[in-house]
Protein backbone atom coordinates (compact mmCIF):
# COMPACT_ATOMS: atom_id res chain seq x y z
CA UNK A 1 0.00 0.00 0.00
CA UNK A 2 2.73 2.45 1.01
CA UNK A 3 4.80 1.45 -2.02
CA UNK A 4 1.78 2.02 -4.29
CA UNK A 5 1.13 5.41 -2.68
CA UNK A 6 4.78 6.37 -3.11
CA UNK A 7 4.72 5.33 -6.76
CA UNK A 8 1.55 7.34 -7.40
CA UNK A 9 3.04 10.45 -5.77
CA UNK A 10 6.27 9.97 -7.72
CA UNK A 11 4.37 9.87 -11.02
CA UNK A 12 2.34 12.92 -10.06
CA UNK A 13 5.49 14.81 -9.13
CA UNK A 14 6.98 14.09 -12.54
CA UNK A 15 3.91 15.21 -14.47
CA UNK A 16 4.20 18.97 -13.88
CA UNK A 17 7.53 18.97 -15.66
CA UNK A 18 5.71 17.81 -18.79
CA UNK A 19 2.77 20.15 -18.40
CA UNK A 20 2.85 23.41 -20.30
CA UNK A 21 -0.26 25.20 -21.52
CA UNK A 22 -1.38 28.63 -22.71
CA UNK A 23 -3.68 30.92 -20.68
CA UNK A 24 -5.07 30.15 -17.26
CA UNK A 25 -5.84 26.48 -16.90
CA UNK A 26 -7.58 26.89 -13.53
CA UNK A 27 -11.01 25.33 -13.99
CA UNK A 28 -12.03 22.12 -12.29
CA UNK A 29 -10.68 18.62 -11.69
CA UNK A 30 -12.56 15.87 -13.50
CA UNK A 31 -13.06 12.37 -12.10
CA UNK A 32 -12.94 9.28 -14.34
CA UNK A 33 -16.43 8.02 -13.49
CA UNK A 34 -19.84 7.94 -15.16
CA UNK A 35 -23.12 7.38 -13.36
CA UNK A 36 -25.50 5.66 -15.73
CA UNK A 37 -28.92 7.31 -16.31
CA UNK A 38 -27.67 10.61 -14.89
CA UNK A 39 -28.61 14.04 -16.24
CA UNK A 40 -26.76 17.08 -15.04
CA UNK A 41 -27.27 20.83 -15.06
CA UNK A 42 -24.08 22.71 -14.25
CA UNK A 43 -22.93 26.24 -13.55
CA UNK A 44 -19.23 26.83 -13.15
CA UNK A 45 -17.38 30.05 -12.38
CA UNK A 46 -13.78 31.19 -12.23
CA UNK A 47 -12.94 34.70 -11.06
CA UNK A 48 -9.35 35.94 -11.35
CA UNK A 49 -8.43 39.10 -9.45
CA UNK A 50 -6.15 40.34 -12.24
CA UNK A 51 -4.75 38.70 -15.35
CA UNK A 52 -1.00 39.49 -15.17
CA UNK A 53 -0.60 39.03 -18.94
CA UNK A 54 -3.33 41.51 -20.01
CA UNK A 55 -3.83 43.60 -16.87
CA UNK A 56 -7.57 42.85 -16.96
CA UNK A 57 -9.12 43.04 -13.52
CA UNK A 58 -11.93 40.83 -12.27
CA UNK A 59 -11.86 38.42 -15.18
CA UNK A 60 -14.74 35.94 -14.90
CA UNK A 61 -15.66 32.89 -16.90
CA UNK A 62 -19.09 31.26 -16.52
CA UNK A 63 -19.95 27.86 -17.93
CA UNK A 64 -23.56 26.72 -18.23
CA UNK A 65 -23.75 23.02 -19.03
CA UNK A 66 -26.30 20.31 -19.69
CA UNK A 67 -25.02 16.75 -19.61
CA UNK A 68 -26.28 13.22 -19.81
CA UNK A 69 -24.88 9.71 -19.34
CA UNK A 70 -25.62 7.99 -22.64
CA UNK A 71 -24.32 4.58 -21.52
CA UNK A 72 -22.73 2.84 -18.55
CA UNK A 73 -19.36 4.38 -19.39
CA UNK A 74 -19.99 7.51 -21.50
CA UNK A 75 -21.15 10.95 -20.39
CA UNK A 76 -21.64 13.86 -22.79
CA UNK A 77 -22.13 17.51 -21.93
CA UNK A 78 -22.64 20.75 -23.86
CA UNK A 79 -21.64 24.16 -22.51
CA UNK A 80 -22.26 27.81 -23.22
CA UNK A 81 -19.29 29.84 -21.98
CA UNK A 82 -19.69 33.50 -21.06
CA UNK A 83 -17.11 35.99 -19.86
CA UNK A 84 -17.06 39.35 -18.17
CA UNK A 85 -14.63 41.53 -16.27
CA UNK A 86 -14.51 44.83 -14.41
CA UNK A 87 -15.88 47.42 -16.85
CA UNK A 88 -16.89 44.82 -19.44
CA UNK A 89 -20.34 43.40 -20.03
CA UNK A 90 -21.29 39.77 -19.52
CA UNK A 91 -21.12 38.25 -23.00
CA UNK A 92 -21.24 34.88 -24.74
CA UNK A 93 -17.67 33.81 -25.47
CA UNK A 94 -17.62 30.20 -26.66
CA UNK A 95 -19.37 26.85 -27.02
CA UNK A 96 -18.02 23.53 -25.82
CA UNK A 97 -18.85 19.86 -26.20
CA UNK A 98 -17.44 17.27 -23.78
CA UNK A 99 -17.22 13.49 -24.11
CA UNK A 100 -16.17 11.66 -20.94
CA UNK A 101 -15.31 7.98 -21.28
CA UNK A 102 -14.83 5.82 -18.16
CA UNK A 103 -12.16 3.30 -19.12
CA UNK A 104 -12.04 1.04 -16.06
CA UNK A 105 -14.30 -0.06 -13.22
CA UNK A 106 -13.63 1.91 -10.08
CA UNK A 107 -11.14 0.03 -7.91
CA UNK A 108 -10.44 -2.72 -10.45
CA UNK A 109 -6.83 -1.72 -11.08
CA UNK A 110 -4.26 0.20 -9.06
CA UNK A 111 -5.44 3.35 -10.88
CA UNK A 112 -8.89 4.22 -12.25
CA UNK A 113 -8.76 5.51 -15.82
CA UNK A 114 -10.90 7.81 -17.89
CA UNK A 115 -10.59 9.96 -20.98
CA UNK A 116 -12.08 13.40 -21.53
CA UNK A 117 -12.41 14.80 -25.07
CA UNK A 118 -13.39 18.48 -25.37
CA UNK A 119 -14.16 20.56 -28.47
CA UNK A 120 -14.51 24.32 -28.03
CA UNK A 121 -15.32 27.04 -30.55
CA UNK A 122 -15.00 30.74 -29.83
CA UNK A 123 -18.21 32.68 -30.47
CA UNK A 124 -18.19 34.68 -33.75
CA UNK A 125 -14.54 33.82 -34.44
CA UNK A 126 -12.78 31.07 -36.36
CA UNK A 127 -10.95 29.83 -33.27
CA UNK A 128 -11.17 26.16 -32.31
CA UNK A 129 -9.66 24.05 -29.55
CA UNK A 130 -9.66 20.29 -29.17
CA UNK A 131 -8.28 18.69 -26.04
CA UNK A 132 -7.69 15.17 -24.84
CA UNK A 133 -7.28 14.69 -21.11
CA UNK A 134 -6.27 11.51 -19.33
CA UNK A 135 -8.12 11.19 -16.01
CA UNK A 136 -6.47 9.13 -13.27
CA UNK A 137 -7.72 8.47 -9.77
CA UNK A 138 -6.77 6.31 -6.82
CA UNK A 139 -8.08 5.79 -3.31
CA UNK A 140 -5.87 5.79 -0.25
CA UNK A 141 -8.28 4.91 2.52
CA UNK A 142 -10.44 8.01 3.01
CA UNK A 143 -8.18 10.03 0.71
CA UNK A 144 -8.57 10.18 -3.07
CA UNK A 145 -5.90 11.45 -5.44
CA UNK A 146 -6.89 12.62 -8.93
CA UNK A 147 -4.79 13.75 -11.89
CA UNK A 148 -5.98 15.35 -15.16
CA UNK A 149 -3.25 15.38 -17.80
CA UNK A 150 -4.33 17.25 -20.92
CA UNK A 151 -3.05 17.94 -24.42
CA UNK A 152 -4.80 20.73 -26.36
CA UNK A 153 -4.60 21.74 -30.00
CA UNK A 154 -5.74 25.21 -31.09
CA UNK A 155 -6.39 26.21 -34.68
CA UNK A 156 -8.32 28.62 -36.89
CA UNK A 157 -8.04 31.92 -38.76
CA UNK A 158 -8.02 33.97 -35.58
CA UNK A 159 -5.29 32.10 -33.76
CA UNK A 160 -1.85 30.67 -34.32
CA UNK A 161 -2.03 26.89 -34.47
CA UNK A 162 -0.33 25.37 -31.46
CA UNK A 163 -0.25 22.42 -29.13
CA UNK A 164 -0.41 22.96 -25.39
CA UNK A 165 -0.49 20.78 -22.31
CA UNK A 166 -1.96 21.17 -18.86
CA UNK A 167 -2.11 19.35 -15.58
CA UNK A 168 -4.51 19.50 -12.65
CA UNK A 169 -4.12 17.55 -9.41
CA UNK A 170 -6.50 17.11 -6.53
CA UNK A 171 -6.09 15.43 -3.16
CA UNK A 172 -9.45 15.03 -1.44
CA UNK A 173 -10.37 13.81 2.03
CA UNK A 174 -13.73 12.04 2.11
CA UNK A 175 -14.82 13.40 5.48
CA UNK A 176 -18.56 13.19 4.80
CA UNK A 177 -20.85 13.43 1.74
CA UNK A 178 -21.70 17.02 2.70
CA UNK A 179 -18.13 18.20 3.17
CA UNK A 180 -14.90 17.07 1.60
CA UNK A 181 -11.82 19.28 1.96
CA UNK A 182 -9.32 19.13 -0.87
CA UNK A 183 -6.14 20.74 -2.17
CA UNK A 184 -5.76 21.40 -5.91
CA UNK A 185 -2.82 22.30 -8.09
CA UNK A 186 -3.04 23.63 -11.66
CA UNK A 187 -0.14 24.05 -14.02
CA UNK A 188 0.29 25.16 -17.64
CA UNK A 189 2.41 27.59 -19.64
CA UNK A 190 0.77 30.62 -18.01
CA UNK A 191 -0.50 28.93 -14.89
CA UNK A 192 1.01 27.65 -11.69
CA UNK A 193 -1.36 27.77 -8.77
CA UNK A 194 -2.36 25.83 -5.71
CA UNK A 195 -5.06 26.24 -3.12
CA UNK A 196 -7.78 24.80 -0.90
CA UNK A 197 -11.16 23.66 -2.20
CA UNK A 198 -14.26 22.43 -0.41
CA UNK A 199 -16.66 19.98 -2.05
CA UNK A 200 -20.02 18.66 -0.96
CA UNK A 201 -23.22 16.95 -1.98
CA UNK A 202 -26.79 17.27 -0.76
CA UNK A 203 -29.08 14.39 -1.66
CA UNK A 204 -32.51 15.54 -2.78
CA UNK A 205 -34.09 12.16 -3.57
CA UNK A 206 -33.54 9.10 -5.77
CA UNK A 207 -31.09 10.12 -8.50
CA UNK A 208 -31.42 13.75 -7.44
CA UNK A 209 -28.55 15.58 -5.82
CA UNK A 210 -26.96 18.98 -5.61
CA UNK A 211 -23.17 18.99 -5.76
CA UNK A 212 -21.05 22.04 -5.08
CA UNK A 213 -17.39 23.00 -5.12
CA UNK A 214 -15.78 26.24 -3.95
CA UNK A 215 -12.14 27.15 -3.67
CA UNK A 216 -9.36 29.68 -4.03
CA UNK A 217 -6.28 28.96 -6.13
CA UNK A 218 -3.27 31.15 -5.38
CA UNK A 219 -0.75 31.98 -8.09
CA UNK A 220 2.78 30.74 -7.53
CA UNK A 221 4.46 32.62 -10.39
CA UNK A 222 4.25 36.03 -12.07
CA UNK A 223 2.09 34.76 -14.98
CA UNK A 224 -0.71 33.51 -12.74
CA UNK A 225 -3.34 35.70 -11.09
CA UNK A 226 -2.62 36.29 -7.39
CA UNK A 227 -5.82 34.44 -6.64
CA UNK A 228 -8.53 32.76 -8.66
CA UNK A 229 -11.82 31.89 -7.02
CA UNK A 230 -13.64 28.94 -8.47
CA UNK A 231 -17.10 27.53 -7.86
CA UNK A 232 -19.27 24.75 -9.28
CA UNK A 233 -22.95 24.01 -8.76
CA UNK A 234 -24.36 20.84 -10.28
CA UNK A 235 -27.90 19.55 -10.15
CA UNK A 236 -27.99 15.84 -10.90
CA UNK A 237 -31.25 14.18 -11.82
CA UNK B 1 0.39 -19.94 -34.06
CA UNK B 2 1.86 -16.57 -34.97
CA UNK B 3 3.72 -14.29 -32.58
CA UNK B 4 0.80 -11.91 -32.26
CA UNK B 5 -1.51 -14.75 -31.28
CA UNK B 6 1.01 -15.96 -28.65
CA UNK B 7 1.10 -12.42 -27.27
CA UNK B 8 -2.70 -12.29 -27.10
CA UNK B 9 -2.81 -15.70 -25.41
CA UNK B 10 -0.18 -14.57 -22.91
CA UNK B 11 -2.10 -11.39 -22.22
CA UNK B 12 -5.28 -13.39 -21.70
CA UNK B 13 -3.56 -15.79 -19.30
CA UNK B 14 -1.99 -12.97 -17.31
CA UNK B 15 -5.30 -11.13 -17.06
CA UNK B 16 -7.04 -14.38 -16.09
CA UNK B 17 -4.47 -15.09 -13.38
CA UNK B 18 -4.75 -11.52 -12.14
CA UNK B 19 -8.53 -11.82 -12.04
CA UNK B 20 -8.29 -15.19 -10.28
CA UNK B 21 -6.54 -13.55 -7.34
CA UNK B 22 -9.53 -11.37 -6.56
CA UNK B 23 -12.17 -13.17 -4.44
CA UNK B 24 -15.66 -12.96 -5.90
CA UNK B 25 -18.84 -12.51 -3.87
CA UNK B 26 -22.27 -12.54 -5.48
CA UNK B 27 -25.42 -10.86 -4.30
CA UNK B 28 -28.82 -10.20 -5.78
CA UNK B 29 -31.43 -7.48 -5.81
CA UNK B 30 -34.92 -9.01 -5.66
CA UNK B 31 -38.13 -7.13 -4.88
CA UNK B 32 -35.97 -4.08 -4.07
CA UNK B 33 -34.03 -5.96 -1.38
CA UNK B 34 -30.41 -7.09 -1.30
CA UNK B 35 -29.85 -10.83 -0.85
CA UNK B 36 -27.91 -11.45 1.31
CA UNK B 37 -28.12 -8.26 3.30
CA UNK B 38 -24.80 -8.94 4.95
CA UNK B 39 -21.71 -9.70 2.90
CA UNK B 40 -18.66 -10.97 4.77
CA UNK B 41 -15.30 -10.48 3.12
CA UNK B 42 -11.68 -10.80 4.22
CA UNK B 43 -10.16 -7.58 5.53
CA UNK B 44 -7.28 -5.96 3.66
CA UNK B 45 -8.22 -7.81 0.46
CA UNK B 46 -9.70 -6.48 -2.74
CA UNK B 47 -13.02 -8.22 -3.51
CA UNK B 48 -15.16 -8.29 -6.64
CA UNK B 49 -18.87 -8.03 -5.92
CA UNK B 50 -21.12 -9.28 -8.70
CA UNK B 51 -24.53 -7.75 -8.16
CA UNK B 52 -27.44 -9.26 -10.11
CA UNK B 53 -30.51 -7.11 -10.40
CA UNK B 54 -33.41 -9.59 -10.73
CA UNK B 55 -35.98 -6.79 -10.72
CA UNK B 56 -37.28 -5.22 -13.91
CA UNK B 57 -36.38 -1.71 -12.76
CA UNK B 58 -32.93 -0.20 -12.33
CA UNK B 59 -31.27 0.11 -8.95
CA UNK B 60 -28.16 1.89 -7.78
CA UNK B 61 -25.70 0.26 -5.40
CA UNK B 62 -24.45 3.13 -3.30
CA UNK B 63 -22.13 3.47 -0.35
CA UNK B 64 -20.20 6.53 0.75
CA UNK B 65 -18.24 4.35 3.16
CA UNK B 66 -17.15 2.09 0.30
CA UNK B 67 -16.80 5.06 -2.07
CA UNK B 68 -18.93 3.34 -4.71
CA UNK B 69 -21.95 4.30 -6.83
CA UNK B 70 -23.09 1.97 -9.56
CA UNK B 71 -26.38 1.79 -11.44
CA UNK B 72 -27.53 -1.73 -12.32
CA UNK B 73 -30.19 -1.85 -14.97
CA UNK B 74 -33.17 -4.19 -14.56
CA UNK B 75 -32.31 -7.81 -15.39
CA UNK B 76 -28.58 -7.01 -15.62
CA UNK B 77 -25.52 -7.46 -13.44
CA UNK B 78 -22.65 -5.21 -12.44
CA UNK B 79 -19.13 -5.77 -11.18
CA UNK B 80 -18.15 -3.64 -8.20
CA UNK B 81 -14.62 -3.81 -6.86
CA UNK B 82 -14.25 -2.92 -3.19
CA UNK B 83 -11.35 -2.83 -0.78
CA UNK B 84 -8.81 -3.54 0.50
CA UNK B 85 -10.83 -2.61 3.60
CA UNK B 86 -9.82 -2.35 7.23
CA UNK B 87 -11.87 -4.58 9.57
CA UNK B 88 -15.25 -2.98 10.11
CA UNK B 89 -18.83 -2.62 8.89
CA UNK B 90 -19.54 -0.69 5.68
CA UNK B 91 -23.23 0.00 4.94
CA UNK B 92 -24.64 0.19 1.41
CA UNK B 93 -28.10 0.87 0.02
CA UNK B 94 -30.12 1.05 -3.17
CA UNK B 95 -30.61 4.67 -4.09
CA UNK B 96 -33.94 4.05 -5.84
CA UNK B 97 -35.36 2.19 -2.82
CA UNK B 98 -33.31 3.41 0.13
CA UNK B 99 -35.85 2.39 2.78
CA UNK B 100 -35.91 -1.27 1.80
CA UNK B 101 -32.74 -1.97 -0.16
CA UNK B 102 -30.12 -1.86 2.57
CA UNK B 103 -27.14 -4.01 3.35
CA UNK B 104 -23.67 -4.05 4.78
CA UNK B 105 -20.22 -5.35 4.01
CA UNK B 106 -18.42 -6.80 7.00
CA UNK B 107 -14.65 -6.92 6.57
CA UNK B 108 -13.05 -9.29 9.09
Amino acid sequence: MHIEYGRFLFILCLLPAAARGDGSSIDKVYHPYVEQLEWELEWRLTHADENPLTGTKGEQKHRFGLGRAVSEFVFIEGYLIAEDSAGENFDLAAYEFDFLWQLSEQGEYSLDYGLLLELEKTHNEDVWEFSTTLLLEREFGRFSGTANLGVEYEWGEGIQDEVETSLALQTRYRYSPRLEPAVELYTGEDTLGVGPVLLGMERLGPMKALRWEAGAIFGLDSDTADYTLRAVLEYEF
Amino acid sequence: MKGKQYALLGLFLVSTLAAAKTPVVELEIRNHLFHPEEVRIPANTKVKLIVYNRDATPEEFESYELNREKVIMGGRKANIFIGPLKPGVYPFFGEFNPKTAQGRVVAE
